[in-house]
């Protein structure tokens, strides 16, 4: 019923005052049917209509109280049990409701205005007289008062209800680093980072999107360090969007990023706010979606899913090493299966002897060819591990034991594959783990089967040409406008301190350069630490 | 013409890469013998006094492709001949290429596969390439340069740690005299590589800095000239004289001979890497030239509606243009360089650049009066 | 438009998919070629024997398909007008393709070599499987036949206990020599350096040494020993040097990295022994009115490794009396070994490659002649310079104060 009103609605829209974005505020009453009328005067009408609207739902509330002097005005306050907190509701808004002494000449009318301005305890206070307002702040959580013979209805601020608390992320672990994660909540979540970047310029613009659901979806950025042209175009791309829904930010991220038909993930997602905080002072923007703890920031470049968090707060030399070694696990876990099959099906020359005969051996009672081996390896591999995933945990674990038994164990004494294969399989499996992003690391395991197809096909010449062309896809990216593989491609030398290599903190001299083209200084000069001058610490130094 | 702009980066990289390309792999002057270094440097000398006229002209048309301002020098007529001969000439060298690739490839690791195969894989790529347009390749160009040396810097330590480089073997210098040296820069490393920059005249025009164009270009032919020249000494230096004319892919010959601890061997795959990169760049710069050629002679709105039939033909062509390896080896050393190779990247561009000063000058007295 | 592009590739990809996989090669279909051997039959047919991998024997590979209880290797024979038709032919007695990438040694049989080896080395040049890296070896008294069938104890593939032992003999005791195909090429090739190549004797008898009892004794009935060095003129095997003048042979190729020297002292000889650590020898040829000579300098460094009879090694002078005793030997082995190169008229040390670097334009005249007229008349002037750097962990041995 809801869907098809609301894609009926749709086609009544006018077309042109979607151009003028203006998020947050006349976006949202669009889809509502019943909005255009005001509010009768009557409250039992109003009811009514509440109730008719809403197909009598259970969970919103209407109690009826009489407020006055004598209690001769009726009225009603509305809430949905669940969306509100209802201590909030009882202690601010019905007490004194029902305990205030009113003055007895009061008509309807000054009775509804002196509960606004005196009586109702709450932070945010609102008049409205449309329909579709009325819904949109009950849906949202807000307290409902009507009043008999008051066109008129307060809407009084009382979000509350049960939201998951601040936890330690599941997703991107860190050893050292804060332990708080987003959550389902958009105003948390806005306010973790508020509390990080403790600055005015912190902007944040909220608008609705999804038709039906009517998600709040808020963009945050620093403005003077943020490129005012990729802040307009996240705006325009996300005011383009018309969908029913958004129950999560994946959805967002579809419907925006620059091109669907990569593997490659254009956006970044992640659910450590001390992430989205160092991607805003980078000049990126942040997109917050109400009911998901992902929040994506974009432009996300290639080289930005082998920073994990823990670089910049571990030493530069160990973020160095650490970073090549995520940029070698990504290319074992592309291409070691590969180069398994290319070696052992085409290049046995390029493979040293003893290892070549020792391989061999391994293969004598081995009844496929070495592709179909790797390719049913690599397939139960992913079986084991989507098995795995979506299982509770303790069966999730008897899954992981059972198939390291038949793919470990049973497989290689029964002669089905060699034990070489098994290697292959769980280095290539640990190496995917091992990249620090999801995003990426799922791509790469698509590539790697077009590229074993390849390996099968032409051996090495095929894995090059593949990789030849999977790096032209990926120069031939961009997204939001900025090329994809920069600085590496653009070579942007003054950037390349935070790409393979981590320099020194003292070195972040600059923000990426395509991404902010304004602000580009980070920090001070001669923030390198040096040797207490002798001069000086003699001054200090009375001794 | 696509918006797109190179940097100067971007130029050097291409032009290095370009002038690299299949020059690295196949037996390039080994007529001079253990002087092949000095035939290079001589030819390289001689290739940038060569590009100083290509950029002359582009100094006078900063904005156009060669194929337009031959148009603007020569008249319509005689300008539109002379820019289908030279697209031909791109397509035909594009195949020659991608033939020497192919035959590279077949004869060193994939003796059963046919030829065709292997060339179309390579050209689908350089047409995937191409669609994508001269930016794409030059930041790929960036992405695998550094590859490239990493190859060679590794190769080439690989080589001086098994102890096989003995400079013996470059004596002795100079064993006839200049005359075999000269003869071998005027009939061969002339024109392959350094006179093929010719083709880059087409991409002048996307470069988004015209004053450092001059400074890229020679900077970008001494850099991969002196490349060139180490890894041909090298050759001579490990595997002497004899062994190299004899030859079909001296780099090959080097690098199977690298064995450090018996692991450290067969190393086979950093030449076809190699090969991969030189000859995907170098395909790719003179179909692009083609392309874009074509485009612009044709009015063309969109070249990328070239890159089909232009790649079929290539395709087609590499097959078709000598029946074995001798054959085509001998059309690049005796017919190409005489018929192509002087006419095109010599002859034309003083003629056409004589014209144009003299109109040049003509025109500027005139306006003194 | 695009669609119909788009079904082009497409086409063209399911092209190369369904008829790929041209150039594949399964490891189960493939017989490693280990070793090859070379021998003539009477009639002038070439005989290749094939050393072949039998990979689930070899030790370490322990999986199903053979426990190691097997023979490692296995031979197989064929004969042809040319190596190449030899090896198709061979496919009558292969389950599966004979597979030379990974041929590490070449074995020609003496009476092969004496012949002439002539052009036969070009397949091993020309064709992509082979590795001119491959070393070679004269089978000395016997046919390459009969070394490669022989089993060997440590090294279970006898391919690897050959090339290992030339290797290693050559890096410590310096009398055998490690060249390869490509070297032997390069020198058949060379107008001013003939080959040279080590050889390798069977001792005990062939047809106990190819059983696996072979490798069941402490003691092989049939053992492979590395001796001499064989002298090639041009393609042909002309004669043997053995002992001390083989190891001149190599101290003028440059080609010592460690050997022993033993010295006479007081009458008794070969008493101390010298270890050389590090060696370099410089060929520099002159030449006085167009008449060449060669002149030889060899720097070794060393330490002493053994001292039976009572010497003061502390004492400097006896030390300085020690060095000119190694530089007179070491001397004396080169020139030995010189004396009968040039009485062979085989210049294997490549003294005609050092003519011709240094001084093309004459060499141009000598050319014809060298190996004639020349090489043997060539006055060639050995200097050693000897160091006795350490001398181990004692000074003085323990018979010297009695």
């Amino acid at each position: 019923m809801l869907f098809q009103w609301a894609l009926r609605k749709k086609h009544r829209q006018k077309p042109e005052k979607r151009e003028t974005v203006v998020p947050g505020r006349d976006q949202s009453g669009k889809a509502q049917d019943i909005s255009q009328e005001p509010l009768h005067p009557q409250l039992e009408a109003n009811i009514d209509m509440i109730r008719r609207t809403t197909g009598n739902s259970t969970d919103i509330v209407i109690r009826r109280v009489m407020v006055g002097q004598e209690g001769q005005h009726r009225a009603a306050v509305i809430f949905v049990d669940g969306l509100v907190d209802e201590m909030h509701v009882s202690r601010f808004l019905l007490e004194p409701l029902l305990e205030a002494s009113f003055p007895p000449s009061f008509s309807a009318k000054e009775t509804f205005f002196y509960i606004e301005k005196n009586l109702a305890a709450v932070g945010s206070m609102k008049q409205v007289s449309q329909w579709f307002e009325i819904f949109l702040e009950l849906m949202s959580g807000s307290t409902i008062i009507l009043l008999e013979d008051v066109p008129l209805a307060l809407s009084a601020s009382t979000k509350g209800g049960d939201y998951r608390s601040v936890e330690e992320p599941q997703s991107q672990l860190a050893i050292r680093g804060p332990r708080d994660g987003f959550t389902e909540s958009l105003r948390t979540n806005t306010a973790l980072i508020r509390r990080r970047i403790k600055n005015p310029n912190l902007w944040l613009e909220t608008m609705r999107i999804g038709e039906v659901t009517q998600t709040d979806v808020a963009i945050m950025y620093i403005k003077g360090i943020v490129n005012d042209k990729i802040v307009k175009e996240v705006k325009t791309r996300l005011g383009r969007i018309k969908i029913d829904s958004v129950l999560e930010s994946g959805y967002v991220e579809q419907l925006i990023e620059d091109q669907t038909f990569t593997t490659f993930p254009t956006i970044y997602h992640t659910e450590r706010p001390d992430i989205v905080a160092a991607n805003l002072l980078e000049g990126r923007v942040a997109i917050f979606i109400e009911g998901t703890p992902f929040v994506l920031v974009a432009p996300a470049l290639f080289i930005q899913f082998f920073q994990a968090v823990e670089d910049y707060y571990a030493r530069f030399d160990i973020a160095t090493a650490l970073r090549f070694l995520r940029v070698l696990v990504f290319f074992i876990s592309l291409v070691a299966p590969a180069i398994y099959i290319a070696g052992t099906t085409f290049h046995q020359e390029m493979i040293p002897t003893l290892l070549v005969i020792s391989i061999a051996a391994q293969r004598e009672a081995v009844p496929f060819p070495a592709f179909v081996e790797a390719l049913v390896m690599e397939v139960t591999f992913e079986i084991l591990r989507e098995a795995g995933v979506r299982l509770p945990r303790p069966i999730g674990q008897a899954v992981s034991i059972v198939g390291a038994l038949v793919i470990g164990q049973a497989a290689v004494e029964a002669g089905f594959v060699s034990s070489a294969m098994v290697i292959v399989v769980s280095i290539t499996a640990i190496a995917s783990f091992a990249t620090p992003s999801f995003a990426i690391a799922i791509s790469a395991r698509l590539i790697r089967f077009a590229l074993m197809f390849l390996a099968a096909m032409f051996g090495f010449y095929g894995i090059i040409m593949g990789i030849l062309a999977m790096a032209i896809h990926l120069c031939s990216l961009r997204t939001f406008g900025v090329p994809y593989m920069s600085p590496l491609a653009p070579f942007i030398p003054s950037n390349i301190g935070d790409t393979l290599f981590r320099v020194p903190t003292w070195a972040f001299k600059e923000r990426p350069r395509l991404i902010n083209q304004k602000n580009i200084s980070r920090q001070g000069e001669n923030l390198r630490p040096q040797p207490p001058d002798p001069a000086r610490q003699d001054e200090g130094d009375p001794s | 013409m696509e918006p797109y702009k190179l940097d100067q980066r971007q130029l050097f990289v291409l032009i290095f890469l370009f002038e690299l390309g299949s020059a690295i792999v196949i037996p390039l002057g080994v007529g001079a013998k253990q002087d092949v270094w000095l035939a290079i440097l001589l030819s390289l000398m001689l290739g940038i006094l060569l590009s100083l006229v290509y950029l002359r002209l582009y100094g006078y048309y900063p904005d156009k492709p060669l194929t337009a301002y031959a148009q603007d020098i020569a008249g319509p007529w005689i300008g539109k001949m002379v820019a289908i001969l030279y697209i031909s000439y791109f397509l035909y060298i594009a195949s020659r290429v991608l033939r020497d690739f192919g035959e590279l490839l077949l004869t060193f690791a994939y003796p059963e596969t046919p030829l065709f195969i292997l060339n179309a894989i390579m050209i689908l790529t350089v047409m995937y390439g191409v669609n994508k347009g001269i930016e794409v390749l030059a930041r790929t160009g960036e992405l695998f340069i550094s590859l490239l040396y990493f190859v060679m810097l590794l190769g080439f330590v690989l080589l001086i740690g098994s102890g096989l480089v003995d400079f013996r073997q470059l004596q002795p210098i100079l064993e006839d005299g200049w005359k075999r040296v000269v003869k071998v820069v005027l009939t061969e490393t002339l024109y392959i590589p350094f006179g093929e920059m010719i083709v880059f005249t087409m991409l002048f025009p996307y470069m988004n800095n015209p004053a450092k164009v001059k400074r890229v270009v020679i900077s970008g032919m001494v850099f991969s000239g002196l490349n060139l020249a180490i890894t041909m000494t090298l050759n001579f230096a490990v595997l002497g004289a004899d062994a190299v004319a004899r030859s079909s892919f001296p780099l090959l010959d080097t690098i199977r001979r690298i064995q450090i601890a018996h692991f450290l061997e067969r190393l086979d795959v950093l030449f076809m890497i190699a090969l991969i990169i030189g000859g995907f760049f170098k395909v790719s710069v003179f179909f692009y030239a083609s392309v874009v050629g074509t485009a612009q002679l044709f009015s063309v709105e969109r070249h990328q509606r070239l890159i089909y039939p232009l790649g079929l033909i290539v395709l087609i062509l590499s097959i078709a243009i000598a029946s074995s390896y001798p054959e085509h080896i001998a059309e690049g050393t005796k017919i190409v360089p005489l018929y192509m190779h002087i006419p095109l990247q010599i002859i034309v561009p003083l003629c056409l650049l004589l014209i144009c000063e003299i109109r040049h000058r003509y025109v500027n007295h005139q306006l003194g009066r | 438009m695009k669609g119909k592009i788009c079904i082009v590739v497409l086409l063209l990809l399911c092209l190369t998919m369904l008829s790929g996989c041209w150039s594949k090669k399964e490891l189960t279909d493939l017989a490693f070629v280990i070793a090859v051997g070379i021998d003539k039959t009477k009639e002038g047919q070439y005989v290749t024997t094939y050393q072949v991998v039998n990979p689930g024997n070899v030790a370490g590979a322990k999986q199903i398909g053979g426990g190691a209880s097997g023979v490692p290797i296995s031979i197989f024979i064929s004969t042809g007008d040319n190596l190449f038709e030899a090896s198709r032919k061979a496919s009558k007695k292969m389950s599966r393709l004979l597979y030379f990438a990974h041929t590490n040694l070449v074995v020609i049989g003496e009476g092969m070599a004496r012949e002439g080896i002539g052009g036969l080395l070009d397949v091993l040049e020309r064709s992509n499987q082979f590795r001119t890296t491959a070393k070679v070896i004269i089978a000395h008294h016997h046919s390459a036949e009969e070394v490669l069938k022989v089993l060997t104890p440590i090294d279970k593939i006898s391919a690897n206990q050959i090339i290992k032992t030339l290797e290693f003999s050559e890096r410590t005791w310096g009398q055998t020599i490690n060249t390869d195909v490509w070297k032997m090429i390069h020198d058949i090739a060379s107008s001013g350096k003939h080959p040279v190549a080590s050889g390798v004797d069977l001792i005990g008898s062939v047809e106990k040494g190819q059983r696996l009892t072979n490798v069941q004794v402490s003691e092989p009935d049939a053992r492979l020993n590395l001796d001499d060095l064989a002298l090639f003129k041009d393609d042909k095997l002309v004669s043997w040097v053995s002992g001390e003048a083989a190891r001149g042979v190599l101290w003028v190729l440059d080609k010592i990295k460690q050997t022993g020297v033993t010295i006479e002292w007081n009458g008794k000889k070969e008493a101390v022994g010298y270890k050389v650590i590090r060696t370099k020898t410089e060929v520099v040829p002159h030449l006085k009115h167009g008449k060449p000579s060669i002149s030889i300098d060899i720097r070794a460094e060393g330490d002493i490794a053994e001292a039976p009879v009572p010497i003061d090694l502390a004492d400097v002078k006896q030390v300085f009396a020690l060095e000119k005793m190694i530089q007179h030997n070491i001397k004396k082995e080169v020139l030995e070994a010189v004396k009968k190169a040039q009485q062979e008229k085989i210049d294997v040390f490549g003294f005609g490659d050092a003519v011709y670097r240094s001084y093309p334009e004459e060499w141009k005249k000598m050319e014809n002649k060298w190996h004639e007229h020349f090489f043997p008349q060539l006055p060639v002037t050995v200097t050693v310079d000897a160091f006795i750097r350490r001398t181990g962990l004692r000074n003085k041995p323990y018979q010297f104060g009695r």
